[in-house]
């Protein structure tokens, strides 16, 4: 069972500069940042994206002309070791196609996202966009996922999904989460470890039921929420 | 004077289709980097040498000769990307189209260092032949530049429609961010577009010298066709680079046929006046504005 850990803070904390570095949008000026027992720090996204740290963005992450379906689709064919060369002369039996069309319908449906499968990416609201960026994340098994606020702008129910999601991810399919969030409630309830960042420095890490009482992060943080 | 219409039509749809080669293939490498290529007519000029050079230099058939000079042309577009603008790629975008036109200039020197006083008339590698139809005269030259510009387009097409590698391509012509995302190697495409756009170029330089004598400064022309043809279609627009193509060679043959000679050099010229003033767009054009 893989851990679901949130970052939180005041905005200006640091939280998306540290998954910058993490996905490696920017290079970290020093220290180490380590991914199953290698350094990652200095790769590039796509390498950092290939070894399996996956991330998505609050928004512009998609491929606005195509499909929800061509987009997870392609965050399949893009996969590890393939390559331009392998796509170019690589066989691909219409079998291996087809199933990686099935599999990516699934997994649109498994998040109630079957209906604008066949939908431009461009042209669905901010939440559905989102949902999208994940199944495509998600859609390799990928043993870490980063969410950049996933939660920012939907609607009450479309949360509750959120939740249950997130917590479906680690539970059953054994992937790793780190979280950023604002939505306090939501990270409460699904995260086993709640990191809290101020001003660019760790101020605490626990189990969210402890930060919770922990005073001090209620001044840092909570509240000014 | 109207009797000849269709005969103007077909020429300059010919020469058109030429236009849209090259406006292709500056359109790959813009849409794959945001950069506009100022060298581009330079490494079309290229092309055309290099075929002349491996065919009457060295003796080899002309489809040999054509296949080493698309492939030289490959590698030095590969070669340009990773080893000049990949290094300022995170620089201002002005450097990188600076950087750009650098290397066209020092193409276009390098072939006036070889040929600057001579111009060359390339011999054909068939024999040029007209076919009547009706009172409409089509040449073996305008068939061949159509038939292959149109081969050419269909496998691009099937390519970037149909096939997996081609889903990949559109995505991250649509995101560069998206696609480092999903674990696409964004450095490397940039770099295959470029050699990419370089080979198609070179191709359009082959075509270019069935039609027309090769000088040095060859690629100053290309560049304001491929340019006037890319803004008319709708700057970044793959189909409108093609259409934009071909409507200037039909354009630039009726207005120098009906109103003044002078206007088949000066159509290149003027189009992307009056479409930025009229309809910065283009013709199929979405976005208004675009960095270049």
């Amino acid at each position: 069972m893989a851990e679901i850990c949130a970052l939180i803070g005041p905005n200006g904390a640091g939280k998306t500069t540290l998954f910058n570095a993490v996905s490696g949008n920017v290079v970290a000026d020093g220290g180490s940042i380590r991914f199953r027992g290698e350094e990652i720090a200095g790769l590039t996204p796509h390498e950092i994206s290939a070894r399996g740290a996956r991330r998505t963005f609050q928004n512009g992450g998609l491929f606005p002309e195509l499909t929800a379906l061509e987009n997870v689709l392609v965050g399949l064919h893009a996969q590890v070791g393939s390559g331009f060369f392998g796509l170019l002369f690589g066989r691909r039996s219409a079998a291996a196609e087809a199933s990686a069309t099935m599999r990516a319908r699934e997994l649109l449906s498994t998040m109630g996202l079957a209906h604008i499968a066949e939908q431009k990416a461009g042209a669905l609201s901010g939440g559905q966009q989102r949902m999208v960026e994940i199944v495509r994340a998600l859609a390799t098994n990928p043993p870490l996922l980063l969410l950049d606020e996933p939660a920012v702008g939907l609607a009450p129910a479309a949360r509750q999904q959120l939740t249950s999601v997130i917590r479906n991810l680690a539970r059953t399919r054994n992937i790793g989460i780190l979280l950023i969030e604002h939505a306090i409630e939501l990270v409460m309830s699904v995260a086993d470890r709640v990191i809290v960042l101020n001003d660019g420095r760790k101020v605490a890490d626990a189990p969210p039921e402890q930060v919770r009482a922990d005073r001090a992060v209620l001044e840092a943080y909570l509240g000014h929420a | 004077m109207l009797a000849l219409l269709p005969q103007l039509v077909v020429s300059g749809t010919s020469t058109g289709m030429l236009y849209a080669l090259i406006a292709l293939s500056m359109t790959v490498v813009y849409r794959a980097t945001t950069v506009v290529n100022f060298g581009h007519g330079d490494m079309v000029a290229a092309g055309a040498y290099a075929v002349f050079v491996f065919g009457l230099g060295f003796g080899l058939p002309f489809l040999v000769a054509m296949a080493l000079a698309i492939a030289l042309l490959f590698a030095a577009g590969f070669a340009a990307q990773r080893m000049l603008l990949q290094p300022i790629v995170a620089g201002p975008h002005l450097s990188l189209a600076m950087m750009a036109l650098a290397i066209g200039y020092t193409l276009r020197g390098a072939l006036r260092l070889q040929w600057g006083n001579e111009t060359i008339n390339p011999s054909r590698p068939y024999p040029q032949d007209v076919y009547l139809f009706g009172n409409v005269v089509v040449t073996t030259d305008d068939a061949v530049i159509c038939g292959s510009v149109l081969l050419l387009l269909a496998a691009l097409f099937l390519l970037l429609q149909v096939t997996p590698l081609g889903k990949v391509i559109q995505a991250t012509f649509q995101s560069q961010r998206g696609a480092a995302l999903v674990g696409i190697n964004v450095p490397l495409f940039h770099a295959l577009m470029w050699g990419g756009g370089a080979a198609l170029g070179a191709l359009g330089g082959v075509m270019l010298s069935l039609i027309t004598p090769l000088t040095p400064d060859l690629g100053q022309w290309t560049l304001v066709q491929g340019f006037a043809a890319m803004t008319l279609g709708g700057f970044g627009s793959l189909g409108g680079a093609v259409a934009g193509g071909i409507l200037l060679g039909i354009t630039e043959k009726l207005l120098g046929f009906y109103v003044n000679t002078v206007f088949i050099e000066i159509t290149g010229y003027l189009v992307p006046i009056l479409v930025l003033m009229l309809r910065p767009q283009g013709l199929f054009g979405r976005r208004a504005v675009v960095r270049v």
